[in-house]
């Protein structure tokens, strides 16, 4: 038989495979309940308060279902970045490898059903000191404008709002009120980076002076350092003023930070120099000169 | 291929006509834990005021006929025109307010569009029937009908696949026409100004038969025609340009009155029309430029590759079978008119699948739609794809001994083997049909990783919709996030959500909260997590272990309802 009409069974055989392979691939990611049979799994597993990663990352909300806030506390799943934590735990399907977890140390591996769970080490972790989004109810907030400076208050039962897919953030009901307007008031909340992140930090939209955020009496270490974003929605169109932001270190500006639009999930670091291990006030001064939809959020810590 | 026979053509009509029997009762079958998606909120509202000037149009045709009652009840939605709608509008008066044949009102909505999508499938097998043959055009239509996005579409009180219809069918009947007479003509006329009434997809149609026109009439003849000053322009194109407009005008009371400024708001709207947010490999577009790749890499992530390399196949048979070639041109002249006659028909399969296409060709196109926007080329696709299956079943049949053959083995055992994919894909995709990937892209798990977007329009509350009876507080409000309020409130009165909960779309006020993924909406799972105080969903409707719509509710959980 010619090679030429054998060659013609290669469309039945790609139909057929066709037909194999989505049946194998449907069959092989983990059910729900699946996710749940692993949480003991992974329970055992955390003992000291690992993060904990899924791999790959659109998995997310299975494990949330299943492993619950306990496992995966909001800080962690909307954490800055992955530099203070010492250990993770890696829950993969699939195969998949948690890209942020990249040069970590593998100190332990099970296998449980169609996840596996990888105990990693950070191979330099950062220690966190202080962490400024944790303490915003032990700060002084105040809002200065045309050089009166006005106090806010904090309210721990303020009432919730969120503003769906084209509104704000949500506002939370713990939250320094500054008046003139619901949106203006500093406190904890989860906004969206440039990848669509959610980032856990503090809302501080300036009004048409500064907001101040001034933390007493703060254990330094080497650097004050953290991520500034505006909601990813309001950014990418590119069209807003820039956002300064002064931190100042025992009433010295340590910092000058501008963010503008487009910068996303952005670093900063200010030196703390000879005040490491010292303690002192540190503040932060928000402001714009064109303040509208300036929903400015920040993470910071000394470390 | 033509039936030349009486018997053959009944046989024909008969296997048209259960295709799309069966089509419908598919759809009809599997329509329950279909979500009402946001657009078909949208047309349920419009289709209920055109029920009520239908009525009165029963009852008092010249109350009917007055401005005021046609700008009362046609102002709604007037940014679509009406043939489908109205159709929705009947069906819903008739099915369901008076002849109780469909306890859901939103079924009785959706009843005319899974009919005109069954007779897209129909037509594909009738045309495939015609220039290919029986078993290729069976195989055309199955392609088509089993598609997971074309499944979903096909579900839908919408305008896609009813205007994927209505192009097909009028470009049938056109083809029809090219052979004389003048009954085909006008029936071409006719069909065209119930496309232009059904959806703006129809604007692209007649370039496509012009450029058929000009591809098949040949350069020599064109000059010939210059010369002498006598076209032979084919009557179907002229009865499109009149006797199209007058239907377009006749089923479209809203343009009835201010006509001008009506139809060029209606213009307006559509090459204005403002970008939503879709993702496309991890990115999210909400402005041009948009992706040059957008249609091509969707179509070949979201149709099934069996039927891609078939439609491939076919058209390298296609261009193969070109009449002109030097070796063909040696034909006798019969097999040489066969072979132009065939050619002419694969043309203009060829530009109306391109024409579909040629939007996205410009990065200001937006793409929002998914797939659905070219769902126009799909039936063309797929009568390629019989002319790939037809070549292969020749080439294939000679390696079969003849008794097997006599018993048509072989033709049922290639058919099998290429519909098993397809039709495996699109029953497991429902009721999850925007969020199916094909194996080519690593199925579903494979389009999540890649990024591709899993849903819009806020359909797959329907898959929820059991957890939601069963475990929302009684009276609870729910934040029903990208499902349109319409959509919701059907739901409920058809007894698909209990009744005494309430949509809402303010977040803070609810206790309940939907999340419908699409990259974009994060943001506002974002929010649930701080007003709830709490990063765990309830449920997770998943599709092959990829999530794609799920619940939360505010803490503490109340026990389920039972």
């Amino acid at each position: 038989m010619a090679p030429k009409t054998l060659a013609w069974l290669l469309v039945p055989a790609l139909g057929l495979g066709e037909l194999f392979s989505a049946l194998y691939l449907s069959s092989r990611p983990p059910k729900l309940e699946d996710w749940s049979r692993a949480a003991p799994v992974l329970a055992a597993m955390r003992t000291h308060h690992e993060l904990v990663v899924i791999a790959p990352d659109w998995a997310d909300p299975n494990a949330r279902y299943a492993f619950g806030d306990a496992l995966m506390p909001l800080a962690d799943v909307a954490r800055p970045d992955e530099s203070r934590y010492a250990r993770a735990i890696e829950v993969s399907i699939l195969g998949a490898d948690a890209p942020e977890l990249r040069g970590w140390r593998v100190v332990d591996e099970r296998h449980s059903g169609k996840f596996r769970f990888r105990l990693v080490e950070n191979p330099a972790p950062a220690k966190v000191l202080y962490d400024f989004v944790d303490h915003i109810a032990d700060a002084d907030v105040f809002d200065v404008q045309g050089g009166h400076q006005g106090h806010c208050s904090w309210n721990k039962a303020a009432r919730r709002e969120a503003g769906g897919l084209h509104g704000d953030p949500a506002y939370p009901s713990e939250r320094w009120e500054c008046g003139g307007g619901a949106w203006h008031f500093v406190g904890a909340t989860v906004v969206e980076d440039e990848k669509w992140k959610g980032r856990r930090c503090l809302w501080s939209e300036p009004g048409a002076g500064y907001v101040g955020i001034r933390y007493h009496d703060v254990l330094l270490g080497k650097v004050v350092r953290g991520y500034a974003t505006l909601p990813w929605w309001i950014e990418r169109e590119l069209k807003g003023a820039p956002v300064d932001m002064k931190v100042l270190i025992g009433g010295d500006v340590a910092l000058h930070y501008v963010h503008r639009d487009g910068d996303g999930w952005k670093a900063f670091s200010a030196p703390t120099g000879a005040r490491a291990g010292t303690r002192a006030d540190v503040e932060f001064q928000v402001s714009s000169v064109r303040p509208r939809e300036r929903e400015f959020c920040f993470q910071a810590d000394t470390r | 291929m033509k039936p030349s026979s009486f018997r053959g053509k009944v046989f024909d009509a008969f296997v048209a006509a259960l295709l799309g029997a069966g089509y419908v009762a598919l759809l009809l079958a599997t329509v329950k834990n279909l979500g009402y998606a946001r657009d078909e909120g949208f047309y349920f509202r419009a289709a209920g005021e055109y029920k009520k000037w239908f009525d009165i149009l029963f009852t008092d045709p010249a109350r009917a006929l007055d401005q005021s009652s046609v700008d009362a009840y046609w102002r709604e939605n007037h940014e679509h025109p009406a043939f489908v709608k109205s159709l929705f509008a009947l069906s819903f008066k008739f099915l369901n307010v008076q002849w109780h044949v469909f306890k859901e009102a939103g079924t009785a909505f959706r009843f005319p569009g899974m009919v005109l999508s069954s007779l897209g499938v129909s037509v594909t097998y009738l045309w495939g029937r015609r220039e290919i043959g029986r078993l290729a055009g069976f195989v055309a239509a199955l392609f088509l009908a089993m598609q997971p996005a074309m499944f979903y579409h096909s579900h839908l009180a919408c305008f896609d696949v009813a205007v994927m219809s209505m192009w097909l069918v009028t470009t049938y009947a056109y083809s029809r026409s090219l052979e004389g007479g003048i009954g085909w003509a006008v029936v071409t006329g006719i069909l065209y100004g119930l496309e232009l009434d059904t959806k703006h997809n129809a604007w692209l149609l007649p370039p496509a038969l012009i450029l058929h026109f000009l591809a098949t009439r040949g350069l020599r003849l064109l000059r010939r025609d210059l010369r002498s000053g006598r076209t032979r322009i084919p009557l179907a194109l002229l009865t499109m340009a009149t006797i199209g407009p007058v239907v377009f005008y006749l089923c479209w009371p809203w343009i009835w009155f201010d006509t001008g400024h009506r139809l060029s708001a209606y213009v307006a709207f559509h090459t204005n029309h403002e970008y939503y947010n879709i993702e496309f490999l991890g990115t999210t577009y909400f402005r041009p430029p948009m992706p040059h790749l957008y249609a091509w890499v969707m179509t070949a992530a979201t149709v099934p590759t069996i039927t891609l390399s078939c439609f491939l196949l076919g058209l390298v048979k296609s261009g193969i079978d070109f009449p002109y070639w030097r070796a063909k041109r040696a034909l006798p002249v019969a097999d040489h008119d066969v072979l132009e006659a065939s050619w002419s028909t694969r043309t203009l399969w060829l530009l109306c699948l391109l024409t579909s296409y040629a939007p996205w060709l410009s990065s200001d196109t937006p793409i929002f739609g998914g797939t659905k926007h070219w769902i126009t080329a799909y039936p063309f696709m797929c009568l390629f794809a019989g002319i790939g299956f037809q070549w292969t079943r020749e080439r294939l049949t000679t390696l079969v001994p003849t008794v097997l053959r006599r018993a048509n083995v072989p033709d049922a055992a290639l058919a099998a083997s290429v519909l098993a994919g397809p039709v495996f894909m699109t029953l497991h995709a429902h009721p999850w049909g925007l969020a199916a990937y094909v194996p080519l892209v690593g199925g579903e798990t494979g389009g999540a990783s890649l990024g591709l977007n899993r849903s819009f329009w806020g359909y797959t509350t329907g898959a929820v919709q059991d957890f939601l009876n069963a475990h929302a507080p009684p009276h609870a409000e729910v934040y029903i996030h990208d499902t349109a309020y319409d959509s919701w409130i059907r739901m409920v009165r058809d007894g698909r959500i209990r009744s005494d909960l309430s949509g809402t779309l303010t977040l803070s006020a609810s206790n309940v909260s939907l999340f419908h993924d699409e990259q974009h909406m994060v943001r506002v799972e974002y929010q649930i997590w701080v007003d709830y105080g709490t990063v765990r969903p309830a449920t997770v409707g998943v599709y092959d272990g990829v999530p794609i719509v799920w619940v939360y509710m505010r803490p503490p959980v109340p026990a389920p309802i039972h």
